[in-house]
């Protein structure tokens, strides 16, 4: 086992077990710090990967961002010790079927597949050939990509808002 | 990309830069009109008709936009625009005019003229996503514009928030399509990792080869199914469709039942069609790559789809919730259009959404104006409609003998079709399942029809007058029921001449 291999499965334990946290703690606050561990070890694999820009944003974006929003909004709701939020769990045994088959599915596929492979070269930073990507080729994406955030405020700002009766 | 192949490539774009304009003026007049709202449907009106010029423009129209890629494929785009497409898009285009017309005499949506700018913005989103399902031939396109239509129907499904109902269609809908979504792409990135291009045409050129996995190759398939099958609601990927159908606002369960299920039709098909078929033998039939046996499949889930649908819906006592479960079942049948694979069944399939649309939104748009009287939508309230406000009645009756499938009517001429594509592929087991699940369907939909004219009312119920636009909009979508279900020839040359896709 590489040095590469052990760093890589050091960040997937930490993903992993931080995020089975997330969805089991009952209290929203080591919930949310909890994937605080989640996004950071997926940025690390990221790293691994040679996708550094990527990395930098989701550290940025995620865990800067919106992690510190959603503690925020946790912490100037009223009744931050005593929130209520059910995470029990109903139709256990259908569901453990259920994930355990699609699992074992793509750990079957995971490991018979002849993945189409890339000789491996050395990470150059990618930043300049993705910005490059995103306004030439991808241009359609992108922009599509700014309607569809549009759309997204547009839809929280209309869930948000009260309806007077 | 040079710039002369953007400029190309906005030209073929015109119909969706129009929406999106559209979109944002829509945005823009909401937050200067914000004392007087009329005027925003009138403006989103106005972009409808602007995005359906365009679409007509096109029909002659065929290319390819926005090619990505090395140089050997530059000739393949993100984007296909071909008279197929087109068809589609102008069934989506004239499906939403009828929603705004809905909206403007709904009383649902009257209540919250507040937030109408908002309304027609998150309409629009559905409109551009679909649109660019219709002619997506990029998986990271095709994943992009499902997300933009869902998010908009998440949202819209319980947008009037004026009952418990709302919310939970849409946190149902959102939950079911948050995992379907999540399947889909685990399925695109298997796709991916196979292949290594997001390009359907250069997919289809990969899968030909001979050391391809096809047991993670079907698996993808079935995955990717699972994100088309929710939008087109079929068995098993059902479930949301009669709870959101009955909590949304009527508008929107209409807009869903017929634009949303097109969109997601055309792109199963285009997808199909694309990306597995290797060529089209003389009598029309598709030949598929052996990778994956997509008859099989697709045949399966159609008896599936429109069994279940058919059976269910004979339970139901809410109108709203039986249209959905009807609306199962006719996915089902026009699922066994794209089973044949061949140009026959796909004619066969274009002329019955042309039919289905009409017949679909009429029924709807009768059972809306009834529940904007009686504020009901329960079968029993239905009791003596037909003698109180025998308009309406007679105009429910034929729409729901079009869903049925009866002469003379245009229902009759979308099953007549689907049938003899059937028959002519050899595949008359299938024909038979069909034709008896038709059978059932009559009797739920006589049901109906009997409670409007057989059953006594309790107490007696007043006449419910409609307004001059309206009775006009029930007849423009009742009149061409009659007129395609005697003179169809027009429709079936013009689906005849929209069967083009463009590849191989």
């Amino acid at each position: 086992m590489s040095l590469y291999d052990i760093i890589f499965y050091l960040f997937a334990a930490i993903t992993i077990l931080s995020g089975f946290i997330v969805v089991t703690s009952k209290n929203i606050v080591y919930s949310a710090f909890s994937l605080l561990f989640t996004f950071f070890g997926v940025a690390g694999i990221y790293v691994l990967l040679g996708a550094d820009f990527i990395a930098i944003v989701q550290i940025l974006v995620y865990v800067g961002g919106i992690l510190i929003l959603l503690l925020f909004g946790v912490m100037l709701t009223n009744k931050i010790t005593n929130v209520d939020i059910r995470t029990g769990t109903i139709h256990v045994l259908p569901g453990a079927v259920a994930v355990g088959v699609l699992m074992g599915l793509l750990l079957s596929a995971m490991v018979w597949t002849e993945w189409k492979t890339q000789p491996s070269e050395t990470p150059v930073t990618t930043t300049v050939t993705l910005g490059r990507l995103l306004i030439t080729d991808y241009i359609l994406i992108f922009e599509l990509l700014g309607i569809l955030l549009l759309i997204a405020l547009i839809g929280a700002a209309s869930i948000a808002r009260r309806e007077q009766e | 990309m040079e710039l002369s192949n953007l400029s190309h490539s906005l030209n073929l774009l015109l119909p969706e830069l129009t929406l999106s304009i559209a979109l944002l003026v829509l945005v823009l007049f909401d937050l200067i009109f914000h004392h007087d709202k009329k005027i925003i449907s009138y403006v989103a009106l106005i972009g409808l008709l602007a995005t359906g010029f365009f679409v007509i423009n096109q029909f002659s129209l065929s290319g390819f936009a926005f090619s990505t890629g090395n140089e050997s494929y530059r000739n393949f785009g993100m984007i296909t625009i071909d008279s197929f497409g087109s068809f589609f898009k102008l069934i989506v285009i004239v499906a939403s005019v009828i929603i705004v017309f809905f909206s403007l005499s709904s009383d649902e949506i009257k209540k919250t003229s507040e937030r109408i700018g908002e309304y027609y913005a998150l309409i629009f989103g559905m409109i551009l996503g679909m649109l660019f399902m219709i002619s997506a031939t990029d998986l990271i396109l095709i994943y992009l514009s499902v997300e933009l239509l869902s998010l908009s129907s998440y949202v819209l499904a319980g947008f009037t928030k004026l009952r418990e109902r709302n919310s939970e269609a849409s946190l149902k809908y959102m939950i079911y399509g948050s995992v379907s979504s999540g399947l889909m792409l685990f399925g695109i990135s298997l796709v991916y990792g196979m292949t290594g291009t997001t390009n359907l045409y250069m997919i289809n050129s990969l899968i030909q080869i001979p050391h391809l996995n096809l047991f993670t190759f079907s698996f993808a398939m079935i995955l990717i199914f699972a994100g088309i099958g929710y939008k087109i609601s079929s068995a098993p990927f059902h479930f949301w469709t009669p709870d959101v159908y009955e909590g949304a606002p009527i508008t929107i369960t209409a807009f869903l039942s017929v634009a949303s299920k097109a969109a997601g039709f055309a792109l199963l098909i285009r997808f199909v069609k694309i990306t597995f078929v290797s060529y089209i033998d003389t009598s029309g039939f598709w030949q598929l790559i052996h990778v994956f046996d997509w008859k099989t499949l697709i045949v399966v889930i159609s008896i599936f789809t429109m069994t279940l649908g058919n059976f269910s819906a004979l339970w139901q006592d809410n109108l709203k919730r039986m249209l959905a479960y009807s609306s199962i079942a006719h996915a089902g049948y026009i699922m066994l259009g794209l089973a044949v694979l061949s140009n026959q069944g796909l004619t066969a399939m274009l002329i019955y959404f042309a039919v289905y649309l009409l017949m679909n939104l009429g029924a709807f748009l009768v059972v809306m104006l009834i529940a904007n009287k009686i504020n009901s939508e329960e079968i029993d309230d239905y009791d003596g409609l037909g003698y109180s406000s025998p308009f309406l009645a007679a105009s429910l009756a034929i729409f729901l003998i079009s869903l049925t499938g009866l002469p003379p009517t245009a229902g009759f001429i979308g099953k007549l079709y689907l049938f003899v594509a059937l028959v002519d592929a050899n595949m008359i087991g299938l024909a038979v399942v069909a034709l008896l699940n038709t059978v059932v369907s009559l009797y739920y939909y006589v049901r109906v029809l009997k409670h409007m004219y057989l059953t006594k009312p309790e107490t007696a119920i007043p006449e419910i007058k409609t307004s001059k636009p309206n009775t006009i909009l029930v007849l423009v979508l009742l009149i061409p029921i009659f007129i395609f279900g005697i003179y169809f020839t027009p429709l079936v040359d013009l689906a005849k001449g929209c069967i083009t896709i463009l590849g191989l």
